[in-house]
């Protein structure tokens, strides 16, 4: 485990930043003093964050360790102040007990805490439900479709009705496919003026409904991933009122982009789901601030650079995000949600949601941090990602912030 | 003849009188007694005629139906609907119709059907048994499980009776569960929440659970229902092997029972699904009592809804 020493820097504690000259931490807890010789850096007055969680991640081994792998995964996280995050494989679905010993196995033995979601279906085909029971005694933390089509109304009932047994929440990407069939962005001004297909936003609202509406019924807990309208937001909060307990997150590309950003025709906006509109990402905004929303999600998705060095319309639908997020939204969740609220939504919220462990930072406490400068900026580059991909909107931006390092599952970098 | 129950037909244990439970249980017990004679016959149904329409595959029931028929001296008709004319597209109504015809007197039924026994009863002057409607009823089943009960623990009253499997499609387990309550046992219904009713309001003074251990916790008496391998291809269940680690009766599910509780099932057994041999074959299990007490039970209602009295 290293030891380090972060001089002069202003760290949450308490719900709060508070100035603290000298943060040692030495085996992995903050500690108020630490052995000679431990290497200091110093902060400069930059803020230590408690570190971050990710919900959404893939890093696509074992199917597709051309594209990226669990090392790229892990250094990304790292260089992003991410402790944890919430595993969903989209290509080879935690199915059974031999899968998940598999994946925790190798997700496992770098010390980050990573929550793996079990599959509700054989194989991601709507036609055999998982061994959810033995999945959920085996520490999944939930269960989800890997963003596939849930199948028939009965099927998904089933799924839901014979996972409650096992009390845990249910991860859903509402996306019917057919109503999106052959669509690339966002449905509605700007598709139609450029003349590109668009996925109405009613792709997304009407399973929305069908799994509220389930949830409700069949009294099981739903996490709403990566809500895109305003429309959606409604329903959530309408299904809230009745009860129903669901939670939802936003992702980070919904918030900084819409779709009169695609004009740029830059291949890593083609994302999925689609950014919407200026509204829908005001509304996005003000969801976060009032709490419909709990949690920003990462949604890390590595593709091959030669999927998305085509036209926008034959892209790879994804982006990675894990090494850019702080810097690309710290300071506008600061300014409109305030300090307390931008941390609940990047670090604590997420945690809960996928049932893992909670940073707080403090004297005495297990240090897990992540020391940014807000008046720095980021230039991202090639050089900024972990992987051999780049596939991120912000590729060739500058930054208003900079991650200056992390303290992460005991190692500082 | 006059008959001693308040109900005219037997189509179901739901809503009968915990009298009329009483008097068919007791009156069993003598026609139990009868079945260890040499001579196991008594005339007590002479001259009168029986159908056994079982328009659905059975081996145990209709056996046990024919023996206690047989064993009251009555005669018999045996239709099945593979030998029917109802495979040529006959209605129910007029199957019924033409057995009539035939002067029957009391017809015991089994169909795939939900109320196909009270449609008869509705639609003819005989006299009806349910051997099993559809996942509706099957109270000739219930009460050979009470009598057998009652027979190695005594009264039911106060008995906790955990029933364990496919409650949502059995009519075991509903006849049971109406049957037992009303006869003061409390009755625990467990299995996976998709082989569950979700809706519980005309099952009073019934428990549910999920965790069989839970379910089997200071039980008298558990009962394993038959799992059917067509609920995993319609979805219902991941994999047998989920539903024996979960939801099947062991030796280690049954240390939370009582260390005498009895080991039932209704038949036919998937050894190693819902319950293991070992327990199956243990010495608490009355499995093959309950395929005796069956006949004793359906003798019993046969001669009281045919209104005779016991020549013992």
């Amino acid at each position: 485990m290293d030891n380090v020493i972060l001089k002069n820097v202003r760290a949450f504690v308490n719900g709060q930043f508070e100035t603290v000259d000298s943060l040692a931490i030495v085996n992995g807890i903050w500690q108020d003093s630490a052995p000679e010789g431990t290497p200091v850096v110093d902060g400069n007055g930059a803020l230590a964050l408690p570190a971050l969680f990710a919900l959404g991640i893939d890093f696509q081994e074992p199917k597709r360790d051309d594209i990226y792998t669990y090392r790229s995964g892990f250094r990304a996280m790292r260089r992003g102040g991410f402790y944890g995050g919430l595993y969903e494989s989209s290509a080879n679905p935690v199915d059974g007990i031999q899968r998940l010993v598999a994946e925790k196995a190798a997700l496992g033995y770098h010390g980050f805490d990573i929550q793996v979601l079990g599959a509700i279906n054989q194989d991601y085909e709507a036609k055999a439900l998982a061994e959810m029971c033995e999945l959920a005694d085996g520490g999944v933390a939930g269960f989800g479709d890997g963003n596939k089509a849930f199948g028939s109304m009965r099927f998904l009932r089933l799924c839901l009705e014979y996972g409650a047994m096992t009390q845990k929440r249910f991860f859903f990407l509402p996306y019917d496919y057919s109503l999106a069939h052959g669509g690339y962005v966002n449905e509605g001004n700007f598709s139609d003026m450029i003349g590109m297909k668009g996925i109405p936003e009613q792709a997304e609202t009407i399973p929305l409904f069908s799994l509220l509406e389930m949830a409700r019924w069949l009294g099981v807990p739903l996490h709403i991933k990566q809500v895109t309208s305003k429309s959606a937001l409604d329903l959530i909060r309408r299904f809230r009122e009745m009860g129903v307990n669901v939670t939802c997150d936003v992702d980070i590309h919904h918030l900084l982009f819409c779709d009169e950003d695609v004009a740029s025709l830059n291949t890593s906006l083609n994302l999925h789901p689609p950014v919407r509109s200026a509204s829908d990402k005001d509304a996005l905004w003000e969801a976060l601030a009032d709490g419909t929303i709990q949690a920003v999600s990462i949604n890390h998705f590595p593709v091959h650079r030669e999927d998305k060095e085509v036209n926008f319309e034959d892209a790879v639908p994804g982006a990675i995000s894990l090494e850019i997020a702080l810097p690309a939204l710290w300071n506008k969740l600061a300014e409109r949600l305030g300090d307390k609220r931008a941390i609940e939504v990047l670090s604590s919220k997420p945690a809960e949601i996928a049932g893992a462990e909670v940073v707080n930072l403090g004297p005495g406490k297990k240090a897990s941090l992540v020391l940014f400068d807000p008046n720095g900026t980021t230039d991202v580059t090639s050089k900024t990602f972990a992987g051999g991909v780049e596939n991120s909107p912000f590729l060739g931006k500058t930054l208003s912030g900079k991650i200056l390092g992390s303290y992460i599952a005991g190692m500082w970098g | 003849m006059t008959s001693s129950l308040s109900i005219r037909h037997l189509v179901g244990l739901q809503g009968v009188s915990e009298s009329d439970i009483r008097t068919i249980l007791d009156t069993a017990v003598e026609f139990r007694q009868l079945l260890e004679r040499p001579v196991k016959k008594v005339p007590s149904l002479r001259g009168l005629t029986i159908v056994n329409l079982f328009f659905e595959n059975s081996t145990r029931t209709r056996t046990s139906f024919e023996l206690a028929e047989k064993r009251l001296s009555a005669d018999i008709v045996n239709f099945s609907s593979s030998s029917s004319s109802v495979k040529k597209g006959e209605t129910l109504l007029d199957t019924l119709r033409n057995i009539e015809s035939m002067k029957i007197d009391v017809v015991v039924v089994r169909h795939k059907g939900t109320g196909v026994p009270q449609f008869i009863a509705d639609h003819s002057n005989a006299i009806v048994l349910n051997a099993g409607d559809g996942a509706h009823e099957h109270p000739t089943q219930a009460l050979l499980d009470m009598f057998t009960i009652e027979q190695k623990l005594g009264s039911l009253k106060g008995k906790k009776i955990a029933i364990v499997g496919d409650i949502r499609h059995s009519r075991v387990a509903r006849s049971d569960s109406w049957g037992m309550t009303t006869l003061g046992a409390s009755v625990t219904l467990c299995g996976p929440s998709t082989l569950l009713p979700r809706y519980r309001a005309d099952f009073p003074n019934v428990s549910w659970e999920t965790d069989v251990k839970k379910a089997v916790d200071g039980a008298d008496a558990v009962i394993a229902l038959r799992l059917q391998k067509e609920r995993m291809e319609d979805s219902l269940l991941p994999s047998l092997r989920e539903y024996r680690n979960y939801f099947g009766v062991t030796e280690e599910v049954l240390e939370n029972a009582k260390s005498s509780a009895l080991i039932m099932h209704p038949g036919p057994i998937n050894r190693g699904v819902e319950l293991d041999s070992e327990v199956a074959d243990g010495e608490h299990s009355v499995i093959l009592a309950q395929v005796t007490n069956g006949v004793a039970v359906r003798m019993s209602a046969l001669y009281l809804l045919s209104g005779g009295r016991a020549n013992g």
